[in-house]
């Protein structure tokens, strides 16, 4: 295996993959002639779809406001004419309410600065809303019916004098409009406007402050009707994905069925490369080809929509800048990633050419359908649509591109969308090939499902990517709703433990057991002083050293990962959610009341069991020996790292390098001692003494930080740094115990 | 150098089991060119593919330079070479790039793969196409890159399955010379092959299949003297004969 990632050999395997892609005529053709085409094409059918829309609503430029009663319709007209009587006395009213439609319904010339006569705006004023007194149904039906486009449901008047003597009149409306209707909207928006006019002008009469605007809002949630616009900000990144795949589709069939149909998939798999090398390089090229396929569509609709002022009319003000741009890329990368690996997966099956593009077919209108939900206006990215693939991806880049994109989410679905990929990739690495091999060694795409047949040391790491795309949505959507329904804080907590317990203690066993892997090699279930190795080296004496240097780095790590903790926080990663700041206090009252045994069960006790034998166990199992320990480490850290950031319905950024630290020196401990039982108490310590610092109020806490000072002092820390490199060094002069040395 | 012991593969036909190889054992030699010869469905590819590590038999192993092949699968196959009748061109990359990546699937080093490519251009006569797209090649001309794909890494063990199907006289002469240069170079050859006139010509020993079975083995003075026959030709056909005897009695032309 080490020989093929060695000597730039693997950079050359992808090559030739790339080399036979690159060259062909057809995979050229979808990278640079359908963008080039398509966009063109799709602007001017938007164009068209936009400039429809809009003219109808100002070609027509007449609002049609429904009253109930001639009470209202009284006031309403009044409202108008004290409008008008502001304008006269030179108030000046927004461009909107002068640019509109002369009578005789010819477009005015009014684009530029040129005003128009005070006579005219009368006419406009008067023509711009014309009530309507709707006979046979009320009037929020009327506006639900879309006969009106704007519903005043009460309408109050209230005469006044000014110092100078001079009367007027303030009102109060109750509107009712109808939310993503471009027109209903646009009327509300005169309408308030011209209101806003009367006020200005009766401050500046009464010489006070400034009114507030006196018209109640109502918005409509029902008779919501489609709007084009709406969802033409869902439609380019669907658009972006849709000629991301299609630029994968090609390349995955011809790597991979195509090698059959040439007859060099059997010369090929005759030769010692691993499968998985082969498939790597494969997937390499499918990938590249594919980012350059995102690349080339992402540039065209830039272009497209900068030209055009198409941008600005579909996403708003900003229209698609460079910015959204930079955020989307990566999205479209992540999700080649995910997607080639899926491709890879179902060519891996086919025969031919045919057989592979009939797999195809079914799998992109599958996976279709639910991508044209994401076109439905108005539709949120929850949190829980995060773990969601492809849908994830695509209200990500929605929401990037309209500005709005909530943390959370975001979080989950490029997270989620690369377990997927790793997981997709493992099925593909085991079909690819199968119908050529099926001998001895090489494992089949059956053996993932099967329960095997031989007992097994420790997990692969297609088992480990398989459990974590299994795992990491269930967590996800699981602590959420947790985060969101449970509020007290005791449940809560409880809750929490169960939910631990469940996730990296039960079903992994379950998983392990299922899969025959021992439970001692993979959960590094070792106690006491015998040990695969000799008897003497593990005696009392060396139990004690690594007892002595998990308290040490419990002990000291808690101050280091707090400080780094709250220099995040400071940095305003923790600013990321506001729910937490005006809670916090409270939280910290609740969090007084409960005893410390319970306190200390839930939060240290539990993690400290739980974590430790997933984390250091199953996951850190998976990458030993077959990375070097340092990447097995760090990889099993970050995944420890990335699960933390999610906590309930929050995402604590600033939770990530403290417990990357933290899972480091873990897995440090783990591997020197071939244990799990040391990392436990490291765990626990430092969770119990960590929670239990926030049992304290800020005053109590000020006689360890001194006044004022929301940090460590610096002799702490010192202190800390000292206990944490005690700890490792004893660790280090320790007997080191490696369980499962030559495990292939 | 090739040591196959009783194997034995059976496959699920359309819900019915068919016994593919029942038993087969053979050597092969150093520097020795073995035949392993029989009509279409004799199981001669079933064997082959077992030989390569590509199918688990049932029963029985095969061992190569001492390893089985079902133990030491990546080390086995470095040492063996492939050469088979649908084996196809990459058409997009030139001649030199896929022998060269050839030469990376075995983890053959650039300059040692660099020499072999220098010195099998001559010696099968592609340094005109090197650099030349596959697809623009002759039939020929591909043939000849295939069997220099075959050596790339230099195997001691070289497998051909029916290399000669489909090519004309001057296409079947190649592989005959090339053969001949396998035999020079000390090489075990396992030809596998339903043309027996061919076989005559180039094989030390042969071992004739049928029905999944070893029928006869041993040179052409062996298989002489213990059918009565002068030609393999003339022994398949009546070992064909006998059986079809065997089963139903008939003596009709074609009855096999």
């Amino acid at each position: 295996m080490q020989e093929y990632f060695s000597n730039g050999r693997l950079g050359r395997l992808c090559l030739k993959e790339l080399r036979e892609s690159l060259r062909d005529r057809r995979t050229i053709i979808t990278l640079f002639l359908m963008p080039i085409l398509v966009y063109p094409l799709l602007s001017m059918a938007m164009q068209r779809l936009i400039v429809g829309s809009v003219r109808g609503i100002s070609e027509n430029k007449e609002y049609l406001i429904g009253v109930s009663d001639e009470e209202t319709a009284q006031v309403l007209n009044n409202s108008i004419r004290e409008t008008q009587r502001a304008i006269n006395a030179g108030a000046r009213p927004s461009i909107d309410i002068v640019r509109s439609q002369s009578p005789k319904g010819e477009p005015s010339n009014s684009g530029s600065d040129q005003r128009e006569p005070q006579s005219q705006e009368r006419d406009d004023l008067q023509a711009l809303f014309r009530l309507a007194m709707p006979e046979k149904s009320s009037v929020s039906e009327s506006l639900e019916q879309g006969v009106i486009d704007l519903a005043v449901l009460s309408a109050k008047e209230r005469s006044l004098r000014s110092r100078d003597g001079e009367s007027f009149s303030v009102f109060e409306f109750d509107l009712q409009f109808r939310e993503g209707d471009l027109r209903s909207e646009a009327a509300m928006l005169e309408f308030r406007k011209a209101m806003q006019l009367v006020n200005d002008y009766q401050s500046a009469l009464l010489r006070g402050p400034k009114l507030p605007v006196a018209v109640q809002l109502k918005a409509a949630s029902i008779g919501r009707r489609f709007d084009p616009t709406a969802s033409l900000a869902g439609v380019l990144p669907l658009v972006l994905i849709l000629m991301t795949i299609t630029g994968a589709v090609y390349p995955a069939i011809d790597l991979t069925a195509g090698e059959r149909e040439r007859g060099t998939m059997e010369a090929m798999i005759a030769t010692p490369a691993p499968r998985f090398v082969l498939l790597l390089s494969k997937y390499a090229a499918v990938v590249t080809v594919a980012v350059l396929t995102a690349l080339a569509n992402l540039f065209a609709s830039w272009i497209t929509l900068s030209i055009g002022g198409l941008g600005r009319a579909l996403l708003g003000e900003q229209g698609f800048s460079i910015w959204a741009l930079l955020q989307i890329l990566p999205l479209l990368v992540i999700f080649a990633a995910f997607f080639s690996a899926i491709l890879l997966a179902m060519c891996s099956f086919a025969r031919s050419f045919k057989e592979a593009q009939a797999y195809l077919i079914p799998v992109m209108l599958v996976s279709m359908a639910p991508a044209l939900v994401t076109l439905m206006p108005n539709i949120e990215f929850s949190t829980w649509l995060g773990v969601v693939p492809l849908v994830n991806i695509l209200l990500l880049s929605r929401d990037i591109m309209t500005g709005s994109p909530s943390p959370l989410p975001a979080f989950a679905a490029v997270f989620s969308t690369l377990i997927y990929a790793a997981a997709a990739l493992v099925v593909a690495s085991r079909l690819f090939g199968a119908e050529s091999a099926t001998a001895g060694s090489q494992e089949t795409w059956s053996d993932l499902i099967q329960r095997p047949r031989k007992a097994r040391v420790i997990p692969d790491l297609g088992e480990l990517a398989i459990y974590l795309a299994i795992l990491f949505p269930i967590f996800f959507i699981v602590t959420n709703l947790t985060g969101q329904w449970i509020t007290d804080i005791v449940p809560r907590m409880w809750c929490n433990a169960a939910v631990l317990i469940m996730m990296f203690l039960v079903m992994p066993a379950v998983f392990a057991w299922y899969r025959r892997l021992s439970f001692r090699n993979t959960f590094l279930l070792s106690f006491g002083a015998t040990s695969c190795s000799k008897q003497g080296r593990f005696g009392i004496l060396n139990q004690l050293a690594w007892l002595t240097a998990a308290v040490l780095l419990g002990v000291g790590l808690w101050v280091i990962a707090f400080e780094l903790f709250k220099i995040l926080s400071d940095l305003g990663f923790g600013a990321l959610s506001l729910e937490r700041s005006d809670s916090l206090e409270q939280l910290k009252q609740q969090i007084r009341a409960i005893p410390f045994w319970m306190f200390f069960l839930t939060s240290a006790l539990v993690p400290a069991v739980a974590e430790e034998f997933f984390f250091r166990g199953f996951v850190l199992s998976a990458f030993r020996d077959r990375l070097s320990t340092v990447w097995a480490i760090l990889l099993s850290s970050l995944i420890f790292g990335i699960f933390h950031v999610i906590s309930g319905s929050v995402l604590s950024i600033e939770r990530f390098f403290p417990t990357l630290l933290l899972g480091s020196a873990l897995g440090l401990l783990a591997v020197r001692t071939g244990r799990l039982w040391p990392g436990i108490f490291t765990h626990a310590i430092h969770n119990g003494l960590m929670f239990w610092l926030t049992r304290f109020d800020e005053k109590e806490l000020e006689v360890w930080f001194g006044q004022g000072n929301q940090h460590f002092p610096w002799f702490w820390i010192v202190a800390s740094v000292a206990v944490v490199g005690t700890g490792i060094g004893l660790l280090w002069l320790s007997s080191s115990d490696r369980l499962h040395e030559n495990v292939s | 150098m090739i040591v196959a012991t009783t194997l034995r593969k059976q496959f699920v036909v359309r819900g019915k089991p068919l016994v593919a190889v029942d038993g087969i054992s053979f050597q092969v030699k150093e520097g020795e060119v073995y035949g392993l010869l029989g009509p279409n469905g004799a199981g001669k590819t079933t064997t082959l593919r077992m030989v390569m590590g590509l199918l688990e038999p049932d029963e029985g192993y095969v061992e190569i330079g001492g390893l089985r092949t079902d133990q030491h699968a990546s080390l086995i196959r470095k040492q063996l070479g492939l050469i088979s009748t649908n084996d196809g061109v990459y058409p997009w990359l030139s001649v030199r790039e896929m022998l060269m990546y050839f030469a990376d699937l075995y983890a053959v080093d650039v300059s040692v793969a660099k020499e072999r490519l220098e010195e099998l251009s001559g010696l099968l006569g592609i340094r005109d196409f090197l650099d030349q797209r596959c697809s623009t090649l002759s039939t020929g001309q591909k043939q000849r890159v295939t069997l220099a794909r075959g050596l790339m890494h230099d195997p001691p063990v070289m497998l051909l399955d029916e290399p000669t199907r489909g090519l004309d006289v001057v296409g079947s002469q190649t592989v005959f010379e090339f053969i001949e240069f396998l035999k020079k170079r000390g090489k075990s050859v396992l030809l596998s092959t339903h043309r027996l006139d061919e076989a005559e010509r180039v094989c030390d020993r042969f071992g004739l299949l049928h029905h999944g079975t070893v029928r006869y083995e041993g040179t052409l003075a062996d298989l002489r003297t213990l059918t009565g026959k002068e030609h393999l030709v003339d022994m398949f056909i009546g070992l064909i004969q006998s059986d079809s005897l065997n089963a139903n009695g008939s003596d009709k032309i074609g009855a096999a």
